[in-house]
């Protein structure tokens, strides 16, 4: 028990030093890990986090996404996920986060959201996509995700080992507490990337997305579509990532049987696709066709 | 001429995408129903792991064909059908890639052997992960493709998209 005061104390003290640089002001360190000897007390207290760090948390588990895999050069198609993620994002329990949407270019099928409202969907995800309901499906399972903070609580078990392992350091270090936070954060994002979140967390998020896509206008069963998809490949290499950090596309289509049943059946005015959607799906002409010949007459005419 | 016809059947490619039939197995037992409806005549029973051939999707139902019948069960009783581990990552579900056309190397891109072929074109596994340097100017220029609630708003009513009240669901009952 004594000990136990003393190291509070011993935190309390480091916890004001961190205030006192100037690095701290980026990252309110002292405040997130007061106390934090305990993990599942991180973990509470990453949940708690301001919103403005949870966005700077949040864009910089972004930055390494984007990293792997940068987004693609077609502003028409950025516009087109950014209005449509922000109008599902407005029928969530956090509208007014500064949302975020991208499309980057992996031809690999997945999605990633993280904390503060950034969501980023694959090239190849975005290409299988056989109507705007299951685009909207997908987004709604990620903005599902950010509205129940589950990154914060995954990340927690890496930050677990590095962070408070090297608590002091992060105080007291000379490279500067928000620098090795960052750090420690961007490895924490990797590890949660590679495992995924909680699988009950994706559960979760499915039922919450075919709800948010239906307060949105789209048909619910979008999201199935897009399981449907995923049930059918198994071993597809694109898919790997996507397969190993979530429940079984088959397991996710039976939950989410159970929950729907035909609840949701009778929402009136629900659509599965949209014409602008179905004009953005195609490849534009002049890029697929090669220019047309020069029609024979007139060269009889140059003669 | 040719070319004409050619243009034609390119243009055509998307939209008859939508309507490509897919290979489905039935999830559990259940019946087919002779419209998507609940309380439709039923026309027989299907049975697990029985092979389907869906025509159609409109809303929570599927229109299948399924050993000389045609009918409809729910959408979520069926899953697909697991395509050969040889298909090409570039390739749709269903039909052909419209980008596999526009960009021939993503189909160079094999999912049998676990390899990838260097054609320039960006993977992302774990590893890809593991290793990405995280970029700061990417992020800078995610930050600049927000767009407001407004917009968005206006969007969706220039969209005719219906907003609706509805609660979250529970996990519901096993079957």
């Amino acid at each position: 028990m004594r000990r136990l005061r003393f190291l509070s104390a011993t935190l309390a003290g480091c916890a004001a030093l961190a205030i006192a640089t100037p690095a701290a002001a980026q990252f309110d360190l002292g405040g997130l890990l007061r106390g934090a000897q305990n993990a599942k007390k991180l973990g509470d207290s990453l949940r708690k986090i301001p919103e403005a760090e949870e966005i700077t948390l949040g864009g910089d588990l972004a930055s390494i996404i984007l990293g792997a895999a940068p987004l693609i050069e077609d502003p028409a198609k950025q516009l087109y996920v950014n209005r449509l993620g922000r109008w599902l994002a407005m029928h969530s329990e956090r509208p007014d986060l500064p949302w975020r949407f991208g499309i980057v270019d992996s031809p690999d099928v997945n999605a990633f959201s993280m904390p503060g409202g950034y969501v980023l969907v694959t090239r190849g995800m975005f290409e299988r996509m056989r109507n705007e309901s299951e685009l909207a499906g997908v987004l709604a399972h990620e903005i599902a995700h950010v509205a129940r903070k589950d990154h914060l609580g995954a990340l927690q078990q890496s930050l677990r080992n590095s962070a408070l392992g090297g608590f002091t350091e992060y105080v007291s270090g000379g490279g500067g507490l928000a620098g090795t936070f960052r750090t420690a954060l961007i490895n924490a994002g990797k590890d949660m990337f590679a495992r995924g979140l909680n699988k009950d967390d994706e559960f979760d998020a499915d039922r919450m997305g075919v709800v948010i896509a239906a307060r949105s206008g789209y048909s619910p069963y979008g999201l199935v579509g897009v399981l449907q998809t995923l049930s059918a490949a198994p071993d597809d290499k694109g898919f790997a990532l996507h397969n190993r950090t979530h429940p079984l596309p088959v397991e996710r289509i039976e939950r989410l049987d159970r929950a729907m049943g035909t609840r949701l059946d009778g929402v009136p005015g629900l659509v599965e696709d949209l014409p602008s959607f179905v004009a953005l799906r195609a490849p534009p002409p002049v890029r697929v066709l090669p220019p047309p010949p020069p029609p024979p007459r007139r060269r009889r005419d140059r003669r | 001429m040719v070319r004409a016809f050619l243009l034609a059947t390119l243009l055509l490619v998307p939209v008859g995408y939508a309507q490509a039939a897919e290979k489905g197995l039935v999830i559990r037992a259940g019946d087919l129903m002779a419209q998507p409806f609940i309380d439709a005549a039923k026309t027989g029973p299907v049975t697990p792991n029985q092979p389907v051939t869906i025509l159609e999707r409109r809303g929570g139902w599927a229109n299948v064909e399924t050993g000389g019948r045609n009918g409809w069960i729910r959408l979520l009783n069926v899953r697909l059908e697991p395509r050969p581990a040889t298909a090409a990552t570039g390739q749709r579900a269903s039909g052909p890639s419209v980008s596999a056309i526009t960009n021939p190397a993503s189909l160079l891109r094999t999912g049998s052997s676990g390899r990838t072929v260097t054609t320039g074109v960006k993977g992302m596994d774990e590893e890809d992960i593991r290793n990405a340097s995280p970029d700061p100017v990417q992020l800078l220029r995610l930050g600049t493709l927000g767009v407001d609630a407004a917009t968005a708003r206006a969007h969706a009513q220039k969209s005719n998209l219906k907003e609706n009240a509805l609660g979250y669901l529970d996990k519901g009952r096993g079957r």
